[in-house]
């Protein structure tokens, strides 16, 4: 009798197999989740080029775009419990930490991103580890740059590429100001810390120290702070609605002409396109100013990492697809093409035919080319530290300790003794 | 056997557990289970894949967490805002509307209610766009109208603070009112007349009569402001689009508890801020219903 | 309170106080009217100038909500959004949340209204413990509650816990200790059973407390935001309150949709209440301040 129930089950999964082999021609429904409609349309068209390669392999991509908070919650929560999370998800670089955590539930995805890790710069793999092992897949390398209106700087006598230094912003600003009284240099963030985290790499320094504690409290910090504080009490840069360029209010207020200097990551263009019509012609990319020449003019900034769960149904597939999506040639390229992204895989930075395409919707838009500037910066493109600790501190700077500085012009100095204090109270 | 189980359910003496069996149901599945995992997952260390047992040390860390002391002093101090605005003034409203001399008292209980059918989400949307920073938001408008120049209202705490509380009187004056309206009218009009004859003026009616005798109102209004007060967490979040206010001016023990528990992921240190608020909620509650005598009527 | 009787009338007080609760009404409809007009403006304009009483008619136009209903947008393309399917997402949830925790509240209230047990002052103390503990702080392990049970992404999920609600079966009990019991025996003389009597002989009289209930219940329903985010997960089953909330991205320009959205939600709750609100106002007032 259980004789006979081995042979009718072995015949059984000899069956299922047989069919699973047949079936392969069928598509493999996989589900994502985003944060962002237009990753989810460069997932789209991704699937279909995956599926031209691999006829034997198809895949049918359900990708769901979530707001952000929202995205980020269900997802923990739902890896924690171990149900209703998706086969893959984007996750936003200052939550990738969370998920890293204990024993991450996620897919080690070091096999299948074998073919392509020689093209990718190896920093922004890894800000997505734990251990050697890489759990996400980077979008891009989010170099930062400046970018300047220039209408309104040659209306006060500045040429944008003479702007090397702070001090030579902050004078821009002052000639600015004599023109344009309403009109601003540059704005200081209070619910993010792009300008700061740059200000801070250029002098080798971070929020993080190399042994995960928080650094707030530091020489650094303190001369980062200063000059922007002194610009903003100056009238020269401002604080801006809902706190930095990458919101709404944000990019309304860039939208209206009001500011001449923003430091944001390359992807930061893409918003321009998209959202910052009024601006179409009158914008060009530089390096971001430094304290004295000779400093890195740039560090990678921002940037989702997707991820394969434990749960995904089908993970082999599912990591397959994700690494050719995003770190092979046709992804990368797809990348800058589609999303208007600087991609990982560097090599391609000088490939003029894709770089300087004249059709390419960007390059229409901005004043010069961004990979004259990335390729100027290339080897100074600093990464930022990123630890189990990092979310913590990062709410305490973008809720507190910036609108402390920038609205309340309280003394730098109590401030940031005050900020590494409470956050050592969070951190356990 | 079908039979004897059904008649056995028809019992009179069995009828009644029947009856309640929903609510036990619920009770188990949805309070006392949550609550004891509460209580277990506050003792412990939450991380993807483990969990260590600390003992105590949630707690510990609670006591000198700085953000956590910046949530509680937010949320008794919008429960005071709120017991302090929503209270006598919807009570004097109240007393107003029902005097005879009033007209068109169903218009204005009707325009004063009327806000309270809106969601929080909505009218979170609306406030944070009246309290918005650019020059033309209303409020900066009127600002303006008085000569004084715009301001940032919702990232200044103490005119963030106001938003948030203006948000929930505008809310819930109409709610409070119709409460106190329907205490008011178990007061007889000859208690009124007669103590005019005697040459009481108004304030000495509002002080001997009306406040005496709704009383009973009073402490019930008292009671739901302090647990609403206790657990808010929409309105902030919807005024600032989020959980994370600047400088955490909104920031409740609620927000904490989903901030540290939904966006941090520490659940177990969530958890003890919970059981924190689970303490002190029911210990004010169960007060409360003393003075009422709720708790003292139930048990016959 | 009665400032004046009617012997010493005075129609000076009579002005103040239509006077005082006009501007009071003015102020409270601020809001409304702010968000009516900004309704009818293109989004931009509200992110850049801010929500105001300016009356322009250059800029106003119903494109909002032409895009609302039809998802054709200003310019003229076709943007599929979801807003209609949540408003009928809410709808179908709050009726059926509304009839199914009153019939549920009710049945529970009867059991502690007219009958003497072992055990129900102890069950009726929890009933007040309930109503006594913010929802909020067991939301972690209810999610995962829910979660084990399979009840996520559906509308069970937000419903089930709520089924039994304390404050409705506190607030019926209530209404049902003062049905005298009379009628119930009267029924069970007639050889009606336990549960008979419920239906054919109980519900009936409590219609206005239904009524009234109904009307809280389903504002909540409506309003209902932190549990239903927590448990829903496709888009195309979100309530409008969560819908709404997505609008909240800082990627893309929303504000078209989410402002007449807003405003077009507002409508259905301020006619139930207007048509209803009789019942509503006694509900409010009758179980909760006898005690």
């Amino acid at each position: 009798m259980k004789r006979l129930a081995a042979l009718v089950l072995v015949f059984a999964m000899v069956f299922v197999l047989a069919l699973g082999g047949l079936a392969s021609a069928n598509p493999t429904k996989l589900t994502l989740w985003t944060f962002i409609h237009q990753h989810a349309r460069f997932y789209q068209v991704m699937t279909e080029k995956w599926n031209e390669l691999n006829p034997d392999r198809q895949v049918e991509l359900e990708a769901t775009v979530l707001p952000y908070d929202d995205m980020h919650n269900k997802l923990q929560i739902a890896l924690q419990s171990g149900v209703g999370a998706p086969d893959m998800c984007d996750v936003e670089i200052s939550r990738f930490p969370n998920f890293l955590q204990g024993v991450p539930q996620l897919m080690v995805l070091n096999d299948a991103f074998a073919p392509y890790v020689d093209d990718i710069v190896p920093s922004r793999l890894g800000i997505y580890s734990k251990d050697g092992n890489m759990y996400g897949a980077p979008t891009h390398v989010g170099a930062t740059v400046a970018f300047y209106y220039v209408d309104i700087l040659e209306d006060a006598g500045v040429d944008y590429r003479d702007i090397k230094t702070w001090d030579d912003f902050a004078e821009a600003g002052r000639k600015l100001k004599a023109v344009h009284p309403d009109k601003y240099m540059g704005i200081a963030e209070t619910s993010a810390g792009w300008t700061i985290t740059a200000m801070l790499a250029q002098q080798g320094s971070d929020l993080v120290s190399s042994d995960d504690q928080p650094q707030i409290d530091t020489p650094e910090m303190l001369r980062a702070v200063t000059v922007l504080q002194n610009m903003v009490a100056e009238g020269i840069i401002t604080t801006c609605p809902d706190g930095q360029p990458d919101t709404e209010g944000g990019k309304g207020f860039l939208d209206q002409g009001n500011v001449a200097g923003v430091i944001m990551p390359q992807w930061f263009m893409s918003r321009y396109l998209d959202e910052i019509p009024s601006m179409n012609g009158k914008v060009a990319i530089a390096p971001v100013p430094v304290f004295e020449e000779g400093m890195p003019r740039s560090l990678g900034l921002g940037g989702t990492g997707t991820v394969v769960t434990l749960t995904a149904s089908d993970q082999d597939l599912a990591s397959a697809w994700l690494a050719y999506a995003k770190l092979s040639e046709e992804g990368n390229r797809m990348i800058w093409e589609d999303l208007g992204f600087d991609p990982c895989n560097t090599a391609l930075w000088t490939e003029t035919a894709m770089t300087h395409n004249p059709d390419n919707a960007y390059n229409q838009y901005f004043l010069n080319n961004v990979f004259d500037v990335l390729n100027e910066v290339k080897d100074e493109i600093v990464m930022i530290r990123s630890s189990s600790i990092s979310p913590t501190i990062n709410n305490y700077v973008t809720t507190v300790m910036l609108n402390e500085l920038f609205e309340d012009m309280l003394d730098p100095a109590e401030v940031l003794e005050d900020a590494q204090y409470n956050i050592e109270s969070q951190i356990f | 056997m079908m039979r004897k189980s059904v008649a056995f359910l028809y019992n009179q003496k069995v009828a009644p557990y029947v009856f309640v069996l929903p609510f036990v149901l619920t009770f188990l599945i949805f309070f006392i289970y949550p609550v004891i995992t509460t209580v277990q997952m506050s003792f412990q260390d939450i991380l993807p894949g483990m969990v260590n047992n600390v003992g105590f040390k949630n707690y510990e860390r609670l006591l000198g967490d700085r953000i956590f002391r910046t949530a509680v002093s937010n949320s008794i101090l919008y429960t005071l805002w709120t017991l302090l605005l929503l209270i006598p003034f919807p009570l004097v409203f109240a007393c107003m509307l029902n005097s005879r001399s009033m007209i068109a008292r169903g218009f204005f209980k009707t325009s004063l209610f009327l806000p309270v059918v809106t969601s929080v989400v909505v009218a979170g949307t609306i406030f944070r766009l009246m309290f918005g920073e650019v020059n033309g938001s209303l409020m900066n408008t009127i600002r303006m109208f008085f000569g004084l120049g715009p301001i940032k209202w919702l990232r200044v705490r103490e005119t963030g603070f106001a938003a948030m509380v203006l948000m929930a009187c505008w809310r819930w004056t109409g709610v409070n009112m119709l409460y106190f309206l329907s205490g008011l009218k178990g007061v007889p009009p000859e208690m009124y007349e007669s103590a005019e004859i005697d040459g009481a003026n108004a304030w000495q009616k509002f002080r001997h009569i009306s406040v005496p005798l709704v009383k009973p109102t009073i402490i019930y209004v008292l009671t739901i402001s302090i647990y609403a007060g206790l657990a808010m967490f929409t309105e902030s979040y919807m005024l600032w689009a989020g959980n994370n206010s600047p400088k955490n001016i909104g920031l409740t023990i609620v927000g904490y508890l989903y901030r540290q528990g939904w966006e941090q992921n520490r659940m177990g240190y969530a958890s003890a801020v919970g059981l924190v608020l689970l303490v002190v909620a029911m210990a004010i509650n169960l007060v409360q219903l003393r003075l009422t005598g709720v708790l003292g009527r139930e048990r016959d | 309170m009665e400032f004046y009787s009617r012997r010493n009338y005075s129609l000076v007080a009579r002005i103040v106080m239509v006077a005082f609760f006009s501007i009071l009404s003015l102020i409270v409809f601020m809001p409304f009217y702010a968000i009516l007009l900004a309704s009818f403006k293109p989004g931009e304009e509200l992110i850049r100038y801010g929500l105001n009483l300016r009356f322009d008619w250059d800029l106003m136009s119903l494109a909002n909500y032409r895009y609302l209903f039809t998802g054709i947008t200003r310019t003229g393309a076709y943007i599929a959004h979801d807003y209609l399917l949540w408003f009928k997402n809410s709808v179908v949830l709050t009726v059926v949340q509304t009839v199914l925790t009153l019939l549920v509240s009710a049945w529970v209230g009867y059991g502690f209204a007219m009958y003497r047990f072992r055990g129900k002052n102890f069950l009726f103390t929890c009933v007040l413990l309930v109503l006594m503990i913010p929802f909020e702080i067991l939301m972690l392990p209810m999610y995962s509650q829910a979660s084990s049970m399979g009840l996520l992404d559906s509308i069970w999920g937000i419903m089930l816990p709520y089924l039994a609600h304390a404050t409705t079966i506190f607030f019926f009990r209530q209404f049902l200790t003062s049905i005298p019991k009379d009628i119930v025996d009267a029924g069970r003389v007639d050889g009606a059973s336990e549960y008979g009597i419920f239906f054919r002989v109980v519900v009936p009289l409590m219609k206005p407390a239904f009524s009234a209930m109904a009307i809280l219940v389903g504002m909540n329903s409506w309003n209902n935001f932190l549990w239903p985010m927590l448990v829903l997960r496709s888009g195309q089953k979100y309530t409008l309150a969560i819908g709404l909330n997505t609008l909240l991205t800082p990627y893309g320009n929303n504000y078209d949709i989410l402002i007449a959205g807003s405003c077009f939600s507002i409508i259905p709750v301020v006619i139930l209440f207007l048509s209803a609100q009789k019942y509503f106002i006694d509900g409010m007032t009758m179980g909760s301040v006898k005690g």
